[in-house]
C-alpha cells in the first residue's frame, strides 16, 4: 500500500480547510479507505475538535518529531469510522517545532500503512505552509466565492505551480448559489475562470456544517444533508467516480434558465 | 554582437566582468550594453573583474565615467595585476585580490544564451515570451517589450520597458515604457487592469472596477493621459508603431 498524500491549503484563513479535511477523512474512510489526517497547523490546533478527538491526545506530531513516541502511538483512532486516524499538532509549540523535512519523514513512515493522508495546512505561505505542501504529490485549494479568498488561492498555486507541482484542483466552499444567482457574491464560472482549475467540488453554505463541527461529527457522516452530500461526491471523485454534480438550488429553474439563456451561471452551481 | 564584456546583478551590486577584448571593445560594449540596459543598473555599485588584465588609469577613468554618466559607482576593482592594482589605489578604487587561477577559466569564452530573453525586435529592443498565467504575487520584469500567452490575474505584475502584450484577460497591474518611454503601448484581449501605467502616467479603472470591451483593446498615452480603444480603432489611426 502506497498513500496518497494529498495537502489541503487555501492561503486565507476561514475558507474552511480544517472542515475539508475533517469531512475527506470521514467520507473516505466510510468508503473503506485507511485515512490519516495530519493536523499541521502548530500551535493553533482545531482538527482534533471537529473530529471530536480533542480528550484523546497523548502525543502529537512534535513529540513524534523529536522521538518521544512512535508514529502507532501518536495516531488517534476515530471514535466513529474504524480506518480513520488523527494525528494531531502540538498545541504549545509553534511552527519551528517542526521542519518541511520532518514532514516529508513522517508521511513516508505512513504512506505503507494507509491509502490516504490528508495534511491540514495552516493558513499563510510561510513555515507552516511550506511544511505542509512538502510531502504531497497532490493539492486540494479551498476557496470561497469572494476576490479576497480567490487572490489568496491564485497566489498559492503560483508558488505550487513555480516549483513544479501542478497536480491541483480546487474545492468551492461556502456557496451561496442564491447570493451568486442575485450577482453579490462570485458563481462559480467566474472563479473557474480566473483560477484555470478543475473543479473538484462545490459545497454549499450551511448551518449544519457549523452545527456539526460544534458537535464534533462532521457532516460527511449526515448524508441526508446537501453538504455530507457534497463531502461525499468529493471523496468519490477523489477515487476517480465521475460524479455528476448536485443542483444547489432549490425549486424549478426559470424557462429561460432551462433554455440556456440569461446569466451564464444562473442554476448551474451545483455540489 | 561578440562580448567583450558581462554584467551580472549581485546582492551586494553588479559586477561586471572584462574578457580579453580590446579597451575599445570594452568600452563600446560597456556603453552599448548601458545604453540598452542602464536603467535597469541605475544607481548601483559596481565592482569590476579584471583578473589578470593590466589596466592604466586612464583606462580605469574611462570605465569610471562612462559608468557615472549611468549612476553608477566604480566602488572596487578585482585584480591580480599589480599594474591595475597601483592605478586603482591611485585613483581610490577599492582592490580585492583575485586568485591568479581563476583568470585562466575566465579566458573560456562567454557561455552563449545566459540571458534570458529571445531575439531582438526591429526596434533593438529585446522581447520575452511569458506562456502561462501569471498569478496573484508574481511580477515579470523586463528591460524589453513582453508577451504574456495567458492571464495576468489580480495581483500579478508586468513591468517591462518596452510594450506589453497579453494575448489573455489582463487583470493584474501592467507598467509599459517603466523606465520612461511615453510611446509604449499595452494591449490585451481583455483590458480589465486593476491599474495601468506607460511611463509616468498611472490609470486605474473607475470604482467598481472597470469592464473591459467585448473586443481586443490598446492602451496608449495621448495628449498627456492614458487613453484606451478598441484595437480596430487603434489601428486605423496607425497608433501602433
Amino acid at each position: 500500500m502506497s498513500a496518497r498524500i494529498i495537502t489541503i491549503t487555501s492561503g486565507k484563513g476561514g475558507v474552511g480547510k480544517t472542515t475539508t479535511v475533517a469531512n475527506l477523512g470521514v467520507a473516505l474512510s466510510r468508503m473503506g479507505q485507511r485515512v490519516v489526517v495530519i493536523d499541521s497547523d502548530i500551535g493553533l490546533r482545531n482538527l482534533d475538535m471537529i473530529l471530536g478527538l480533542q480528550n484523546r491526545i497523548i502525543y502529537d506530531i512534535v513529540d513524534l518529531v523529536e522521538g518521544r513516541c512512535r508514529a502507532r502511538q501518536a495516531l488517534i483512532r476515530d471514535r466513529v469510522v474504524p480506518e480513520l486516524y488523527l494525528l494531531p499538532a502540538a498545541q504549545s509549540r509553534d511552527k519551528t517545532a517542526v521542519s518541511p523535512a520532518d514532514m516529508v519523514r513522517i508521511c513516508e513512515q505512513l504512506r505503507n500503512e494507509c491509502d490516504f493522508i490528508l495534511v491540514d495546512s495552516p493558513a499563510g505561505i510561510e513555515l507552516g505552509f511550506r511544511n505542509a505542501i512538502a510531502p504531497s504529490d497532490e493539492f486540494i485549494l479551498v476557496t470561497t466565492p469572494e476576490y479576497a479568498a480567490l487572490q489568496d488561492v491564485d497566489r498559492v498555486l503560483g508558488i505550487l505551480e513555480s516549483e513544479g507541482r501542478d497536480q491541483t484542483r480546487l474545492i468551492i466552499n461556502r456557496m451561496r448559489p442564491e447570493l451568486s444567482r442575485r450577482g453579490d457574491s462570485l458563481t462559480v464560472d467566474q472563479v473557474l475562470d480566473v483560477l484555470g482549475l478543475d473543479l473538484l467540488g462545490i459545497v454549499p453554505e450551511s448551518e449544519d456544517v457549523i452545527a456539526a463541527n460544534v458537535r464534533g461529527v462532521p457532516i460527511a457522516h449526515a448524508a441526508e444533508t446537501l453538504a455530507g452530500q457534497a463531502y461525499q461526491n468529493i471523496a468519490r471523485r477523489l477515487l476517480g467516480e465521475q460524479v455528476a454534480f448536485i443542483p444547489l438550488l432549490k425549486g424549478r429553474p426559470k424557462w429561460w434558465q432551462r433554455l440556456g439563456l440569461g446569466r451564464r451561471s444562473a442554476g448551474n452551481d451545483g455540489a | 554582437m561578440d562580448k567583450a564584456i558581462q554584467i551580472k546583478g549581485t546582492r551586494e551590486g553588479l559586477t561586471i566582468t572584462l574578457g580579453a577584448s580590446s579597451m575599445p571593445d570594452v568600452l563600446q560594449d560597456l556603453g552599448h550594453q548601458l545604453r540598452t540596459q542602464g536603467a535597469f543598473f541605475r544607481g548601483g555599485a559596481v565592482a569590476l573583474q579584471a583578473t589578470t588584465r593590466a589596466l592604466t588609469r586612464d583606462e580605469i577613468v574611462a570605465v569610471r565615467d562612462l559608468l557615472a554618466d549611468y549612476d553608477m559607482t566604480l566602488r572596487t576593482i578585482v585584480t591580480s595585476n599589480d599594474v591595475t592594482r597601483q592605478a586603482a589605489t591611485q585613483l581610490d578604487i577599492k582592490v580585492v585580490d583575485a586568485e591568479p587561477q581563476r583568470a585562466v577559466a575566465r579566458a573560456a569564452p562567454p557561455r552563449e544564451g545566459r540571458e534570458p530573453t529571445g531575439p531582438s525586435t526591429g526596434d533593438g529592443m529585446r522581447g520575452m515570451l511569458v506562456k502561462r498565467v501569471v498569478r496573484s504575487g508574481q511580477t515579470v520584469r523586463h528591460a524589453g517589450h513582453v508577451v504574456v500567452i495567458g492571464d495576468v490575474n489580480v495581483g500579478g505584475e508586468i513591468l517591462a520597458g518596452g510594450d506589453i502584450v497579453v494575448w489573455g484577460r489582463l487583470r493584474g497591474l501592467a507598467h509599459a515604457g517603466c523606465y520612461g518611454d511615453e510611446k509604449a503601448l499595452v494591449c490585451a484581449l481583455e483590458l480589465a487592469p486593476q491599474q495601468l501605467r506607460i511611463a509616468q502616467h498611472v490609470a486605474r479603472p473607475a470604482e467598481g472596477g472597470r469592464r473591459a470591451g467585448d473586443e481586443p483593446e490598446v492602451a496608449r498615452v495621448a495628449d498627456g493621459a492614458i487613453v484606451v480603444e478598441p484595437w480596430d480603432q487603434a489601428r486605423r489611426q496607425g497608433a501602433p508603431r
